[in-house]
């Protein structure tokens, strides 16, 4: 419970909030898992969008996984959460507004957010409706912090 | 510390600590690769194009896939040395393709390869797709390799400039 939020912590909203950051932070561990693994893929696919330059590319594919790793465990386990919510929140708006751009130009790949080692098509509609529900999940957290900061 | 303060210092520490992991990281794992952006560059018949090498082999353990300019895949074509493999859509390939192409689009792979099981692995290959604006010649290119098919050439120019060229074009499936 956080002292200053004069919240007892115990309400079901609470717990509601809580799961939906562990959640989050679980999903990001998970979406990472495959690209620390094969960061060559990762940029393949992130190349696949055509906006990076291309001598950030390589370093966009090492780092972004490793970020979502972290922050998806730090927001999980409580650990600078709010932090770890905002960078993730900021990654989701950036994922999102790429896919956008690549709809729009007609691109159609693997958008590489979870599976960067198959190369079917999952650019859609259904695909920005799920970043745009994480985006609010993500809002819904941040607004709502000191309902869900456990303090040490 | 206010709490804007703290909060930025946590942000800077997740982002600091994610960063020194994971370039630290890329001389361990079995993948890793380099922060720096390895590229090809690929001439066509009008133009110099730089991408990055990962789009044609994104572990370097695959022998590399040539391009092919234009008059070269043409005098490949009026010899019959080459099968012509069209990496879009089926729906492109319908609408019109290189006369003789076989539809093999490059995002439903593994369910068309099948359709070259009666070729030999030294067998002259050429990919193409739309033209310099799509990457999924050079990605049938790099499958096709893991596949240990060893003639294979992307033709960059693609369906637009065999098309531009007057070279012999024919829609529907085959």
């Amino acid at each position: 419970m956080n002292p200053t939020s004069g919240h007892t912590g115990n309400s079901k909203g609470t717990v509601l909030l809580r799961l939906l950051a562990i959640g989050l932070g679980l999903l990001f561990v998970y979406a990472s898992l495959d690209k620390l693994w094969n960061p060559g893929l990762f940029a393949k696919a992130i190349s696949n969008y055509r906006l990076l330059p291309l001598p950030l590319l390589h370093l966009s594919a090492i780092i972004l996984p490793w970020l979502e790793l972290i922050c998806g465990l730090a927001l999980a386990f409580n650990c600078y959460p709010r932090a770890a919510n905002l960078i993730l929140g900021v990654l989701l708006i950036v994922f999102t507004l790429a896919i956008i751009s690549a709809m729009v130009r007609g691109l159609d790949f693997n958008c590489g957010c979870f599976n960067v080692a198959t190369a079917e098509s999952n650019l859609g509609l259904q695909k920005l409706a799920e970043n745009i529900g994480l985006i609010l999940v993500s809002g819904l957290l941040e607004f709502n912090f000191d309902e869900i900061v456990i303090s040490s | 510390m206010t709490p804007a303060n703290k909060l930025m210092r946590e942000i800077l520490g997740l982002l600091l600590l994610s960063s020194i992991l994971a370039i630290g990281a890329q001389s361990l794992l079995p993948n890793g690769i380099g922060v720096r952006t390895k590229t090809i560059i690929i001439q066509t018949d009008s133009s110099s194009i730089e991408l990055p090498a990962v789009t044609v082999d994104p572990t370097d353990s695959v022998t590399e896939a040539g391009s092919i300019s234009l008059q070269a895949a043409y005098a490949a074509y009026q010899d019959s040395a080459a099968i012509f493999l069209d990496a879009r859509g089926l729906e492109d390939y319908v609408q019109g393709h290189i006369a003789g192409a076989i539809s093999l689009p490059a995002h439903a792979f593994m369910d068309s390869v099948d359709l070259l099981d009666d070729y030999a692995a030294d067998q002259m290959i050429i990919t193409y797709c739309d033209g310099i604006e799509c990457n999924a010649s050079l990605d049938l290119a790099a499958n096709l390799k893991l596949m240990d098919f060893s003639k294979i050439f992307y033709f960059f120019g693609g369906w637009q400039e065999w098309q531009t060229a007057g070279y012999p074009i024919e829609s529907g499936q085959n």
